[in-house]
């Protein structure tokens, strides 16, 4: 197969130097499995050494290489470029972050909720399987949420409001909840805070955008009727 | 404040390197010419070996690997699936390497235990059900971007300066010995210099271009090496072929993939672009050998890593270079001073290959202080970006 041509718009920023920022146009040659991330490493490597993104693990386990391509969040690394199906591709940094370099943006603020006493482990599917010797412990695996950002880009509320603490932090806190109950109350009380729920617009668009089927507006959902329903044990 | 070390590349052993010298009380700075670990060591299957791949044919990495397999289960849990690893005899000739394989682990002091078709078939039902024989080794898998995040996070958390998309591009010399580092940042594009006492090379397979800068060349052969990853976990254990390393001879469930690997051949330039046609479905086949149902799982990504061997150029098979890993010290190699590069080596032996490092910068500046990093437990990763 002959590769396509694809004009690549990226949102050059560099502070002080590229400043507002403004798209350059790369011409580059792709074949049929070639991803955005394949793309970014070959423009940086022929056409411009100075181009930053983020990148480490190019098969979406780390999270780290997401940004606006077409204007949807997603995973460089696992986005195919002839199957986007545009000549022009634009690649921008994720919405709502704030931006280091280029597409490079700064993870600080997506941490913020993100307590790092909560793990990043839980059971393997396979733990309630007849088929395990009963002395086995059970199987662990990590969680499937990478931390992409995807889902904090594409919300409405994060883009409205400093204070919505974000999709991503709500599905961390009720999977904690469901691994710790002995946390349940006071977790509870994070989700029910300020930055939680309440901020949270059913637009579905962080469950659309995930692309490790964490779906977080499931987990708003249930995090919402426990609230309620404590709410109601109160009265 | 003791000396100042400048690191350059911010991979696993830069990283590792980092923790290390911070908790001895060193001044250190690291620089990274992209992401950090968006080199080789994030890119890598994850798998934390047992050492059991190496045990028959290349002991040492093979002792290396099951100490620090241990050492890492304790420092950072939170980074690893704990769920051990299966070698699997799928012929005759796998049965005949058997013998051979068990009598390595032993030697190496790697766990091996016997096991049954049947056993093996209840712990993980995808294995191909013709298997002969199966053996079971403390295999894990790592997060190969969180578990190496959690040394950079504690190393920053001690006062290692961490600094990304910022690229070494020079050294400056004064009789006989480095000076400082020029470095270019790439996201102001401003250059500047940095005074130090020394110099890590940990620049993995680009560790050539980084001495060349200094005229110097290195026994280092880049091994670029192709992954498939699939949906779904097929196992939760980790599969090896039971016979001498070779290709598509591992499958590493991780997160909510598995991971296929891999080949190996030999380049001249680290920063491959594509690799070789065909190399996913030889991979496929050769892992749906061992559980069948990777053949109808979707693929996710195929994708490739980068080995930064420890050879000196014209190695016939790449399969046979070890993977242990070397300190070079210029002054005495090259009668250049105040430079140091870590060669060769693998994730699973990040952690020693900064303590062989840090043990030698430390003999160099006359310093007597120990290695504190197989006790001290990690930061957990997320501490990078409070």
């Amino acid at each position: 197969m002959e590769p396509t041509k694809i004009i690549f718009r990226i949102l050059r920023f560099k502070p002080g130097r590229i400043d507002p920022p403004r798209h350059q146009e790369f011409e580059l040659a792709v074949g049929p499995h070639t991803t955005v991330l394949d793309s970014l490493e070959q423009l940086r490597l022929e056409q411009d050494s100075t181009l930053m993104y983020r990148h480490s693990c190019h098969h979406s386990s780390c999270g780290t290489c997401a940004c606006m391509i077409n204007g949807v969040p997603r995973p460089a690394c696992v986005t195919g470029v002839l199957a986007l199906g545009t000549t022009a591709v634009t690649l921008e940094p994720l919405t709502g972050f704030r931006t280091i370099g280029d597409l490079v943006v700064d993870m600080r603020d997506f941490y913020a909720d993100l307590s790092e006493e909560w793990s990043g482990l839980r059971f393997s599917e396979d733990r309630n399987g007849k088929r395990l010797p009963q002395t086995h412990p059970g199987f662990v695996r990590f969680e499937n949420c990478i931390e992409c950002g995807c889902c904090v880009a594409a919300c409405p509320a994060v883009g409205d409001s400093d204070d919505f603490m974000g999709p991503a932090a709500l599905a961390a806190i009720h999977n904690e909840m469901l691994k710790s109950p002995a946390k349940k109350t006071a977790i509870l009380a994070l989700a029910d805070g300020e930055r939680g729920q309440r901020l949270c617009r059913r637009a579905l668009n962080c469950s659309r955008v995930c692309p490790t089927a964490v779906y977080p507006a499931q987990h708003i959902a249930d995090l919402r009727q426990m609230v309620s329903a404590a709410e109601g044990d109160e009265q | 404040m003791l000396e100042h070390i400048v690191i350059v590349g911010g991979g696993g052993t830069g990283g590792a390197l980092a923790h290390d010298l911070t908790l001895r009380g060193f001044r250190v700075t690291l620089f990274e010419k992209g992401e950090l670990l968006s080199g080789t060591t994030g890119r890598h299957h994850g798998l934390l070996h047992s050492g059991a791949r190496y045990a028959v044919n290349d002991p040492t990495a093979a002792v290396e690997c099951i100490e620090e397999n241990q050492i890492l289960r304790k420092i950072a849990p939170e980074a690893l699936e704990q769920n051990d690893g299966l070698f699997v005899a799928l012929d005759d000739e796998d049965m005949a390497f058997r013998p051979l394989f068990l009598e390595g682990c032993r030697a190496c002091g790697i766990p091996a235990q016997e096991m049954t078709p049947t056993a093996a078939l209840a712990l993980e039902p995808a294995l191909h059900p013709g298997l002969k024989s199966a053996v079971r080794v403390p295999d894990a898998t790592m997060d190969a971007w969180r578990l190496p995040m959690h040394f950079f996070a504690t190393a920053r958390a001690n006062a290692a300066d961490i600094q990304p998309f910022t690229e070494v591009v020079g050294f400056q010399t004064r009789n006989g010995g480095i000076t400082a580092v020029e470095t270019v940042d790439y996201r102001t594009g401003s250059r500047r210099s940095y005074r130090c006492d020394m110099v890590v090379n940990a620049a993995g397979p680009w560790a050539g271009k980084l001495a060349a800068l200094a005229g110097l060349s290195l026994p280092l052969q880049p091994g670029p090496g192709v992954m498939v990853a699939v949906e779904g976990r097929v196992t939760n254990m980790v599969i090896n072929r039971l016979h001498p390393a070779g290709e598509g001879d591992i499958i590493i469930p991780q997160r909510r993939l598995s991971l296929l690997g891999t080949t190996l051949w030999l380049a001249q330039d680290p920063d491959v672009l594509s690799p070789p046609a065909d190399q996913r479905r030889r991979i496929i086949d050769l892992c749906g050998r061992m559980v069948p149902a990777v053949r109808a799982a979707p693929a996710r990504s195929v994708w490739w890593a980068v080995r930064p061997l420890m050879a000196s150029g014209g190695a016939k098979d790449p399969q046979a270079i070890s993977r242990d890993f070397g300190c070079i010290d210029h002054s005495e190699r090259d009668h250049l001073e105040g430079l140091i590069s870590v060669i060769g080596g693998k994730a699973t032996t990040l952690r020693a290959m900064a303590e062989t490092a840090a043990d030698l910068i430390c003999k160099k500046t006359g310093r007597s202080l120990p290695c504190r990093t197989r006790e001290s437990k990690l930061l957990p990763y997320r501490r990078f970006y409070k």
